[in-house]
């Protein structure tokens, strides 16, 4: 082959290639249906921020008096600064978990506790909010290739996710029982009225941990837990209400939506008891989940003390019904769950 | 041949008759070997079959009468050796003294001039009748549709299914469907055609029709190649009888010194094995 | 069961209104069972009552089911009634059916592609061809979705130009990917290569002969394939793709993880914002996927009985054609035994 043929070649291999490229580009006409922008209008300008907009029934639509701080804008990598918006990423698709991120009343805006705590702290660091609504899965890959800024999507800190990246912590969990409203079983604190029964949980999470440890315990007394895992919150719901499972245990305030949403059904459910999310040895907390060595963990915990001190952070709390999980302070990398079980 | 279907025979009058019937061309055949691997089909085979001549091809199965005949518009390319028509090479061109590949679309520009007839007839079973003759002349831009549509119902007429023109092959029966297979051939104008067992797939009944009508294209003087059983039709219509066994020839001449003097043993053995 | 087993009049005095039978037949003496003139009686149909009884039975554990679907509280179709409709289950369908319409489509050029260099003659092709297919059928969905998802993250810009040199034109790639276009490529890279596949088998299911008669004929080679061959693969392409775009409606259900809801995201979404309209969610999603799959299939019977054209000596009926044969056929029956 020569030259010259070679060359040919390879100019007609690349027409092909932008030849293929722009057909898929005209094809692609449609628009992205979800990661909607803010809850409601935000204007920097107003020095207020909506929070618990499209509620459905969760929360109380509020005004949160807030504005831009220059002394923890400053503290912001310079990258950030310069780009002047904040990515907020919540993995909320395709099933979301109200109150703390789901698809509010109008039926099509991302609405929920989480992306309005988000839009707090962008606030204080007089940065815009650019909500993303995404997979778990593509949460955590988002943030890992800088497509995302910070999580604020229930995020449990870990010393596992620890690794990849730094958390600046916000909020501890409160945990329930959820069981169908014929059910007679209740819930005191006391784990052995346990034993014999099917309960669901969600993988991963602190309170798989304390069940897992009340399963170990009632196994030494010679008695039986079973604990099922389901993919979303919808499947755990089918699976209580179909009778498959005696009761769900999960994060208190997801919990007490389901109940409310559920009253007028003819399948209604209702709380068993609570239990503190404190669990048997370690407080689990949510946290903003940067990447690791971002620079921007320092900040974040900074707005969020400041929102703390200021007020605006329990305003927050309260117009999602969550008061009882405020945290006293913000912390950098606070200890979180230990690696192993043991 | 007594067999002969009415409608076949009416068509025999106007065969010969045509002004534009395309020049006949002759076919020589140059030392050509075809192997499969290690398989030898063809072992030298040299042939001229002279313009306007019927050349029968007898032998018995696996003798490469087949093969000699796609190798002749290289539906085969033989491994050595290579086929003219009319004195230029098919399939390969002379270059500096040695024989070179034509491209594909040069090859199926040559393949134009030669029909071919198959066993299995293979006629487009989503095409109507019409369309399958007339489709090559259009594809190929010898005609105009309008143009190709009235050959190819003049020449449905021929072969006597004129009636048949917008029926769709499997509603034909075998020998109407080797007719049509015919027409097909005919309307590309080619200058030689080639036969390859036309009638060996028929019910016994349907085979005159066939040949009736290859008896006629035989009299209007076009260039006929014809491997096929047909004893009998080979003594009527061939000026030529070929017999080969085991890719080679092993004999040949008129009807009358092939088949009523066999000079070969395997001619002899072959001969009063079939008559 | 009576009727045919006892002629309604005795043998000797063969019934007046029959055409005489020939008098050879009576003379000598014919067996009792043996009809009196086998010439142009219509035969008796056998009756069935086994048939008859399993059939009401049938009917009546439907019409059992019907009736508890209907009834059954647990389906809420108070709450299917006010979804089936709803703008976010009808902007998911509009996802879903546009996702799937723009991949089928470039998944079948795509699997045409892939299948002719797959049949060609240079092994370069052959082998490109054989990867990709091997690839894109090993890989899951999700995961090449994924991957597409967060290309922008590994490639930042893409540009036309000459391989490995210099390039004229630049993209700035996360403004030219929307999430639809990554769905659509992504699920047009998987679908292609199982349209490659079902393509090749069609046009492998073409006989041999076809080939050579198009070859013998000197028929360009463009023309072999599109008008030769490629109809004639049709025919077996097109129930198997067919199946394949079923089952591309129903995948386009993973597009959520391009941040993409379809009909059946969105129903996941409401689901978790509504947790007591699970279930009537569930169904509506299942009806409009059951519309679906009907209108397609519907698509498929006329597509394919246009590609039987001189396959089948007669063309297949459709069904009204059918329907009305089949009532037809019971009245004239009705009619008969009622007669009778």
């Amino acid at each position: 082959m020569t030259h010259a043929r070679s060359s040919r070649l390879l100019r007609a291999l690349s027409a092909g290639t932008a030849a293929a490229t722009l057909t898929v580009g005209l094809a692609a006409c449609g628009s992205a249906a979800s990661s909607s922008d803010a809850a409601s209008v935000d204007n920097a300008a107003t020095g207020a921020v909506t929070v618990a907009a499209l509620a459905n029934g969760a929360g109380t639509r509020t005004y949160i008096k807030v504005s831009e701080v220059a002394s923890l804008h400053a503290e912001l990598p310079a990258s950030v600064a310069k780009g002047g918006q904040l990515v907020i990423g919540v993995g909320a698709l395709p099933a979301g978990f109200p109150p703390l991120a789901f698809v509010g009343s109008d039926q099509q805006t991302l609405t929920g506790s989480e992306p309005d705590f988000g839009r707090l702290v962008a606030a204080v660091l007089g940065l815009k909010p650019v909500v993303q609504n995404s997979t778990w899965e593509n949460l955590f890959v988002g943030i890992d290739s800088g497509r995302t800024d910070v999580g604020f999507s229930n995020i449990t800190d870990t010393e596992e996710r620890k690794k990849k990246y730094d958390f600046a912590s916000y909020r501890e969990d409160n945990l329930a029982f959820e069981v169908t409203r014929t059910s007679t079983w209740n819930f005191n604190g006391d784990w052995t009225t346990l034993a014999g029964k099917t309960v669901a949980v969600g993988a991963g999470t602190n309170q798989e941990k304390i069940l897992l440890e009340w399963q170990a315990k009632l196994k030494a007394a010679g008695k039986q837990l079973t604990v099922k895992y389901f993919p979303d919150n919808n499947a755990t719901h089918l699976a209580l209400v179909g009778g498959k499972i005696d009761a769900y245990f999960g994060p208190n305030p997801g919990i007490a939506y389901q109940i409310a949403q559920d009253a007028r059904t003819p399948n209604p459910t209702r709380n068993a008891g609570t239990y503190s999310g404190a669990g048997a040895s370690l407080q689990g907390l949510i946290a903003a989940t940067v990447k690791k060595g971002s620079g921007l963990a320092r900040p974040i915990a900074d707005a969020i003390n400041y929102l703390i001190k200021n007020g605006q952070y329990a305003k927050w709390l309260a117009a999602w019904n969550l008061s009882n999980e405020a945290v006293p302070t913000s912390l950098v990398n606070p200890p979180g769950l230990p690696l192993t079980d043991s | 041949m007594s067999v002969l279907n009415a409608e076949a025979r009416s068509a025999t009058t106007h065969l010969a008759a045509d002004a534009d019937e395309p020049a006949p061309v002759a076919v020589e055949v140059h030392g050509v070997h075809k192997w499969y691997g290690a398989h030898r089909v063809l072992d030298g085979i040299d042939l001229t079959v002279a313009a306007g001549e019927v050349t029968v091809v007898l032998g018995p199965s696996g003798s490469g009468k087949s093969t000699l005949l796609r190798v002749i518009n290289h539906l085969e390319q033989p491994t050595l050796g290579h086929v003219s028509l009319g004195g230029e090479p098919i399939g390969v061109r002379w270059h500096r003294g040695r024989l070179r590949e034509l491209s594909e679309r040069q090859i199926l520009t040559q393949r134009g001039r030669i029909g071919f007839v198959f066993q299995n007839f293979n006629l487009f079973p989503h095409l109507t009748v019409l369309e399958n003759v007339a489709a090559a002349p259009v594809a190929t831009g010898l005609q105009r549709r309008t143009e190709a549509e009235q050959s190819a119902r003049e020449l449905l007429d021929r072969v006597g299914l004129g009636e048949k023109a917008d029926a769709y092959p499997r509603q034909l029966s075998g020998g109407q469907q080797q007719r049509v297979a015919i027409a097909r051939a005919l309307a590309q104008r080619p200058g030689v055609i080639l036969f390859d067992e036309p009638t060996s797939a028929l019910d016994p009944e349907l085979v005159g029709e066939v040949l009736a009508v290859i008896k006629d294209l035989a009299a209007g003087g076009t260039t006929l190649v014809i491997v096929t059983h047909e004893i009998g039709f080979a003594r009527e219509v061939a000026d030529r009888v070929v017999f080969m066994d085991g890719g080679r020839i092993v004999e040949q001449g008129t009807p009358a010194e092939v088949l009523d003097r066999p000079r070969h043993p395997r001619t002899q053995e072959f001969l009063s094995r079939v008559l | 069961m009576s009727d045919a087993l006892a002629p309604a009049v005795p043998l000797d005095t063969a019934s007046p209104s029959d055409t005489d039978p020939p008098p050879a037949h009576r003379n000598p003496p014919v067996t009792a069972t043996a009809p009196a003139s086998g010439s142009s009686q219509r035969v008796v149909p056998l009756r069935n009552p086994g048939r008859w009884i399993t059939s009401a039975v049938a009917l009546v554990l439907l019409a059992q089911i019907v009736h508890g679907l209907a009834t059954n509280p647990f389906y809420q179709w108070d709450r299917f009634h006010y979804w089936f409709a709803r703008p976010v289950i009808t902007d998911g369908l509009v996802v879903t059916l546009e996702v799937t319409a723009y991949s089928a489509v470039l998944g079948l050029l795509g699997g045409v592609v892939l299948a002719l260099a797959r049949l060609s003659r240079s092994p370069v092709l052959r082998a490109i061809s054989w990867v990709y297919i091997w690839l894109f059928r090993s890989v899951p969905l999700i995961v090449v979705l994924l991957f597409l998802y967060n290309f922008s993250a590994l490639y930042r810009t893409l540009s036309l130009g000459v391989p490995f040199g210099p390039s004229f034109w630049h993209f700035d790639e996360s403004k030219l990917a929307t999430d639809m276009m990554i769905a659509v490529v992504g699920l047009s890279l998987n679908e292609a290569a199982y349209a490659a596949e079902v393509v090749r088998a069609g046009i492998l299911s073409v006989d041999q002969g076809q080939h050579e008669a198009a070859a013998a004929l000197g028929l360009p080679r463009r023309y072999q394939f599109a008008r030769i061959v490629l109809p004639q693969a049709l025919r077996a392409i097109v129930p198997s793709y067919v199946n394949q775009l079923i089952g591309l409606v129903k995948g386009t259900s993973l597009v959520f993880y391009v941040s993409l809801l379809d009909l059946f995201g969105s129903v996941q979404s409401m689901g978790s914002t509504y947790p007591g309209d699970i279930v009537p969610l569930l169904l509506v999603a299942t009806v409009w996927y059951v519309i679906l799959t009907s209108v397609i299939s519907v698509v498929q019977f006329y597509v394919e009985r246009h590609y039987s054209r001189g396959a089948l000596r007669t063309l297949p009926p459709t069904p009204l054609q059918r329907l009305r044969a089949g009532l037809t056929t019971l009245i004239v029956r009705i009619r008969r035994e009622t007669a009778t």
